[in-house]
């Protein structure tokens, strides 16, 4: 005997090293071109009419060289369907890197030969009986990608006999695959729903995920599906992998706002009401914030923001700062939900406001939606800080981060009144600047601060804090409502009044303000805020003081209107308007200066001949309002001409009204409100979907499949479902033990580190999946045993505990049982559902 | 609604590789590529892309998010209201696995081994549009690693079933399959066998900061990770634990980590994957909690700048505030997009340990990201190193970032000091090899 099988070794070993000598030599020709990939993979397309006499050859390793060209074409988008018949040849190939590529191939191009592909329909269903759950799972994968409607009931027989299938990753692919199949045709549903329920029933971890996701895509509606599982996929929760957890706990968001009550918030009388299911959900989910990947600490902060009581909320500070340092294309992500939270509460970050700070090798992207962060984090305490920061980045290199920032100090100014002055210092600051961007910036922002303040002193103080600077902020407003042309108010008696505490407001009120601007008209070439300078000066630039050289019209106003005129034939449309304007109020306000109603003919002048249409109505519009309160407006003796001709054929038409000059002051002057400051208003969108992150409102689901995951958050009921719904025997504490005997989560104390010989997980390569596989070839059996080879499958997973598993199954009897029931329950209720809502479908 | 699908595109912005839109018609990854390529042609410097492309074009609202990997971009394109989070997270997944598989991820090892990338993607993203198997270890039992050994028994034929594996404990025999998916713990393979068994731990730490124009520091952070590479037989139970565990904050870990006992008793507790992976980040936290909580940086730049017509000049004085060396410094100044050229002289001065030569840096303008860089290779403590030059734009006003990029590292350094107190092996009973590294770096905005 020994002797026999001495020699068979041998024999066999002297085989064996000849067939590896001769792998060697093949592969070291391969190896020596690296693989040979890439000479491959930029062939050149003539040689790929030896693509078909390859996969023809004897030879595997000829066949893999056709396959990788054939792969190689695909991803050059040449055309490879005319290969399918040689192709499919190869789906049963023994050897498994071969069989791979095929199926690539397959899933590729069966759409476009669905007859071809129908050929190897018997190839994957034997495969689904192979004895390795990878060959089983790719051939579902493979069949249920084929796409082709006329095989449909053939991969719903599959995806159901997989669904049951002992290991977890072939029901992951049967999960998946039931998304796929309902894409293709939705009239299955009623079917899939069926297998749904099996697969919901799923004990591990693995398959649990795929399984929520599959019933959220097929049936988002169906969340009463949910109810006996809620408390098991709570629990199961850490144990699923990142990708499922995403899923679960989107689906068990909606689940807790459609069918729990909503918390209710602490009062004098009681503490918090939280219900309990949802207690345990995000009890579950708080560990979740420490992993690694970013999507899965959304979805925990997400379920934290829209599910938890206020107290709890402050959990989801810190990991959400995390996302900042993950990386920058996360960062950029992870802002635009940021400043969501911030906005709606902005106590939760603003002692580590810091983490906002911008960098300037950051995305223009991310800087933007740092400085709104910071804005909405703004206090009094630290805002002193952000000013500063905000001086910064107005040198930013970045056109939009400069006006970003220099409005952010426009806004701060606006919530912490008392930092006004500094404000405006700033911002008087960066009118001397170099660049273009600053100036334009600072004259819009200034231009509406200091309407603001002129205009709206009560509402100014109504916001003001009590701190010190209130006082002298109410001065500074408090003579605004005197500065309409009728009461008098001297103008340099306003700064008298300021000498008290800070020299800067001193220099900063606002009609200082104005006249600085005024005299760097010239250096203010953006046209909005050229426009807006003009606009200031025409409205505040009346003075019933005596000092001035034009009675009734401050010092500098008259030079800002001759600097306009005379570049007005290359002005902007909107700064020629306000030229316009600015003409009208001042010959308004020094009706009968000859230099200034000159000057103001001249514009209406040529604005009468302007291209823009707005411009010549503005100015027919103007000149026709000024004929009773200025004289000589309407054309004098220089225009002749066309101030005759204009006059007949307008006076014709109107009925006579002539304004007189209060009138007409009321109509140019007043009524002018302040600009509206930008309302924050909360954002509709939920957090983590595209359309907040790229904030536009034009985003649009899928119109065609309206049937697909509903992202959107339902808004809480008044009352929460009966609880009762949610109990299961699932509930029962040893198997929630049991299915964390893999866990990350729980070290489970009294599991024993076993000594050498049984490892502590026990892998069921050797015995049980024959034994598993012989119930499973025979499809009837399967079928009937379906349960059972559930807790097989059970069994498996939670040999490293022997007697546990025993004490299971003794209970698993009668849990299974009730399970049943339950499920017969669910089928019920689908019977009543269903025809319906497949009947919608179909229609 | 998900993950549609996933293009590599080569440095020129061609795609290489692409995952199969069967479902989609056939303008739809056509429609993503351009709006990349027009996005990345428009970004008027680097990095300044919005990773997250929103393409108008189509009737569905869908976007692509895109990384740079290696010179190449990766691209993921999404639809529906889906998180663009889950596609960076694939993203990411998805690189580690070409590294894994390939070490060097390029276009050139992508080209060589595209059939590989492409059963890896046909694993990883499902049809469907969700991610499937992203687990290194699970997918090295499914689709085989270019290396020579796989190679060789991928060839021979199923039909000589005495072949002994080569690989010991044969998780995956000729056809490859056997192996696959038995594993009962998602992150390791079954049957691992080394006669040499070691793991080691790197501890990386990177500080980033932000100091002030006057000096002060606005904000200082220091991010660790511990990066481990495992080759660990059978399955083993490791605790690991520190001496100052305190120091570390804002975790997060590999799935392996057991959360609770983290929780308890601030120990990792976990069976390691094999091979390389990331077993925790953190954040340190000084000791000194008070109010700031900010980090000592261990340099100063003292930067005199002059802002002229068409240019300006400047003085950069650099001082290291630390006694170990720092290692390959850099400075960047990106001078704005209209400067043309740049002109320096490099000097050190008090410099007690005395230096000539090449180890004093260098100096080099790029013309294309408009970025002036300085260089020190060796950075001792004490001593200073100046940076005199002068620059010139084409606009009279010229408009150079206000602050300067400096990055740093320290080896065998830590910020937190952290300290492994022991490394604890259970279930197993050979004896293990096992190694503890610090290294550290920096990245620091200095503004002027």
């Amino acid at each position: 005997m020994d002797g026999i099988n001495l020699n068979a070794l041998s024999e066999n070993a002297t085989r064996l090293g000849m067939r590896i000598q001769e792998t060697i030599a093949e592969h070291t020709r391969d190896l020596s071109l690296t693989r040979g990939g890439s000479s491959l993979f930029d062939m050149a397309d003539d040689k790929a009419k030896n693509i078909t006499k390859q996969l023809e050859s004897s030879s595997d390793r000829e066949k893999l060289d056709a396959m990788k060209r054939l792969i190689a074409l695909i991803s050059k988008n040449r055309p490879v369907s005319s290969y399918f018949p040689a192709v499919v040849k190869n789906v049963a190939s023994p050897n498994l890197e071969l069989r791979k590529l095929v199926y690539i191939y397959l899933l590729r191009c069966a759409p476009s030969e669905p007859d071809l592909a129908l050929l190897s329909i018997n190839t994957f269903q034997r495969d689904l009986a192979d004895p390795s759950p990878l060959i089983r799972a790719m051939a579902l994968r493979v069949l249920s990608g084929i796409r082709v409607p006329t095989v449909a009931t053939i991969v719903l027989m599959a995806v159901r006999k997989s669904a049951a299938d002992p290991s977890p990753y072939v029901r992951k692919a049967a999960a998946l695959a039931v998304i796929k199949v309902y894409k293709v045709d939705q009239a299955h549903h009623p079917t899939l729903l069926d297998i749904m329920t099996i697969l919901l029933r799923d004990r591990s971890p693995l398959s649990l995920g795929t399984a929520v996701l599959a019933l959220d895509t097929i049936a988002p509606s169906r969340l009463d599906l949910l109810h006996v599982h809620f408390r098991r996929l709570c629990r199961a929760l850490p144990d699923i992998d990142a990708w499922g957890q995403v899923d679960v706990l989107r689906v068990l968001v909606r689940y807790v706002r459609t069918m729990l009550p909503k918390p209710v918030p602490a009062s004098e009388r009681q503490g918090e009401e939280v219900d309990k299911d949802l207690k345990l959900l995000l009890a579950c989910a708080e560990p979740l914030f420490m992993n690694k990947n970013p999507a899965v600490v959304l979805a925990v902060a997400r379920a934290f923001y829209y599910l938890a009581p206020s107290s709890m909320l402050s959990k989801i500070s810190a990991p959400l700062l995390r996302l900042l340092s993950v990386s920058r294309e996360v960062e950029r992500v992870a802002l635009a939900y940021l400043l969501v939270v911030a906005r709606s509460h902005p106590v939760l970050f603003i002692t580590s406001h810091n983490r906002f700070l911008v960098r300037v090798d950051d995305a223009e992207q991310v800087k933007r939606r740092k400085i709104s962060v910071l804005l909405a984090l703004c206090t009094v305490d630290n805002h002193q800080t952000l000013l500063r920061e905000f001086m910064d980045y107005a040198q930013d290199t970045d056109d939009s981060v400069v006006g970003d920032a220099i409005h952010a100090i426009g806004r701060i100014a606006s919530l912490v009144p008392s930092s006004t002055p500094q404000c405006l210092t700033a911002l008087m600051g960066m009118i001397n600047s170099k660049q273009d961007t600053i100036v334009s910036n600072a004259v819009l922002v200034l231009k509406s601060l200091v309407q603001n303040q002129l205009l709206t002193p009560s509402s100014t103080s109504t916001t003001t804090l009590p701190t010190p600077f209130s006082s002298q902020q109410a001065l500074l407003t408090s003579y605004i409502p005197s500065l309409t042309p009728s009461i008098s108010t001297s103008l340099s008696a306003a700064p008298l009044s300021f000498t008290s505490t800070e020299s800067t407001s001193v220099a900063q009120a606002p009609l200082s303000i104005i006249a600085q601007l005024a005299q760097r008209i010239d250096d203010i070439r953006h046209p909005h805020a050229r426009a807006c300078v003009l606009w200031l000066v025409g409205q505040y630039g009346s003075v019933t003081g005596t000092k001035t050289t034009v009675e009734g019209v401050a010092d500098w106003a008259p030079d800002v209107l001759r600097k306009a005129a005379r570049s007005f034939n290359t002005e902007a449309s909107l700064v020629k308007l306000q030229t316009l304007t600015l003409a009208a109020k001042l010959i308004l306000l020094a009706p009968t200066h000859r230099t200034l109603v000159l000057l103001a003919q001249y514009v209406f002048t040529l604005a009468r001949y302007d291209e823009d249409w707005d411009v010549r109505d503005r100015a027919r519009m103007l000149r026709t309002l000024l004929v009773g309160a200025v004289t000589g407006i309407m054309g004098s003796n220089d225009e002749e001409g066309i101030g005759e001709n204009w006059n007949k054929e307008e006076q014709a038409g109107r009925p006579g009204v002539v304004l007189r000059r209060e009138q007409v002051t009321r109509v140019l002057f007043e009524g002018k409100t302040g600009t509206i400051e930008e309302e924050l208003v909360a954002d509709a969108r939920p957090l983590g979907t595209l359309s907040l992150v790229m904030e536009s409102e034009s985003l649009h689901l899928h119109d065609d499949d309206d049937d697909e995951t509903v992202i959107d958050l339902p808004e809480w009921l008044e009352q929460g479902i009966d609880p009762a719904l949610r109990d299961s025997d699932d509930d029962a504490p040893q198997v929630a033990l049991s299915v964390q005997a893999i866990s990350s989560q729980a070290i489970s104390s009294q599991r024993v580190p076993t000594p050498t010989g049984s490892t502590v997980v026990l892998t069921p390569i050797g015995g049980s999946t024959p034994k598993d596989t012989k119930d499973w070839r025979d499809l009837n059996k399967f079928y009937a045993s379906e349960s059972e080879s559930e807790d097989e499958e059970e069994e498996e997973e939670e040999e490293e505990e022997e007697e546990e598993v025993e004490v299971e199954e003794g209970s698993g009897i009668g849990e299974d049982s009730g399970e049943d029931e339950e499920t017969s329950d669910d089928e019920e209720d689908e019977e009543e559902h269903d025809p319906s809502s497949s009947h919608e479908r179909t229609s | 609604m998900a993950i549609d699908g996933l293009i590599i595109l080569d440095p020129t912005g061609r795609p290489i590789i692409q995952s199969s839109y069967t479902t989609y018609p056939a303008a739809y990854p056509l429609l993503h590529i351009e709006a990349l390529n027009n996005a990345l042609a428009k970004a008027p410097r680097e990095g300044s892309v919005d990773p997250v492309i929103y393409v108008e074009e189509l009737s569905c609202s869908s976007a692509c998010c895109h990384v740079e990997v290696g010179g190449m971009r990766f691209l993921a394109t999404i639809s529906g209201d889906v998180d663009p989070l889950i596609a960076f997270a694939f993203l990411d997944a998805f690189t580690e696995i070409l590294q894994d598989y390939f070490g060097v991820v390029s276009v050139a090892t992508l080209k060589d081994n595209f059939d590989i990338v492409y059963q890896l993607l046909e694993e990883t993203l499902d049809s469907s549009g969700h991610p499937l198997t992203t687990s290194p270890n699970l997918l090295s039992d499914i689709v085989l690693s270019p290396s020579l050994i796989s190679k060789l028994l991928a060839s021979v034929s199923p039909a000589t079933p005495g072949v002994p594996s080569v690989r010991q404990g044969g998780s995956f025999g000729s056809n490859g399959a056997s192996g696959a998916f038995t594993s009962p713990i998602p992150w390791r393979k079954a049957g691992v066998r080394h006669n040499h068994n070691e793991i080691l731990f790197d501890v990386v730490e990177e500080m980033r900061g932000i100091v002030g124009k006057n000096g002060t520091t606005l904000v200082s952070n220091v991010f660790g990770k511990i990066e481990s590479n495992s080759k660990l037989s059978g399955t083993p139970d490791l605790t690991l634990t520190f001496t100052n565990p305190n120091v570390m904050t804002d975790c997060a870990f590999h799935p392996c980590v057991r959360l609770q006992k983290w929780t308890r008793d601030n120990a990792l507790s976990f069976v390691p994957p094999e091979g390389r992976f990331i077993l925790a980040d953190y954040q340190y936290r000084p000791p000194q909690s008070a109010v700031v909580s900010n980090v000592p940086i261990p340099l100063s730049l003292k930067a005199n700048m002059d802002m002229g017509e068409f240019g300006g000049t400047f003085a950069l004085t650099l001082t290291s505030r630390l006694i170990k060396v720092m290692e390959n410094l850099e400075l960047k100044f990106y001078l704005g997009e209209d400067a043309t050229s740049a002109q320096c002289t490099l000097s050190s001065a008090g410099s007690s340990v005395g230096s000539v030569g090449s180890a004093d840096g260098s100096w080099s303008f790029n013309s294309r990201t408009k970025t002036l860089q300085w260089e020190i290779l060796n950075m001792r403590s004490s001593g200073s190193w100046i940076l005199r030059g002068s620059w010139t734009s084409k606009i009279k006003a010229p408009r150079p970032a206000h602050a300067f990029q400096i990055r740093f590292e320290i080896p065998s350094y830590s910020f937190s000091s952290l300290k492994v107190d022991q490394l604890r092996l259970s279930s197993e009973t050979y004896k293990m090899y096992k190694g503890v590294r610090m290294r550290s770096k920096g990245s620091i905005e200095w503004r002027w």
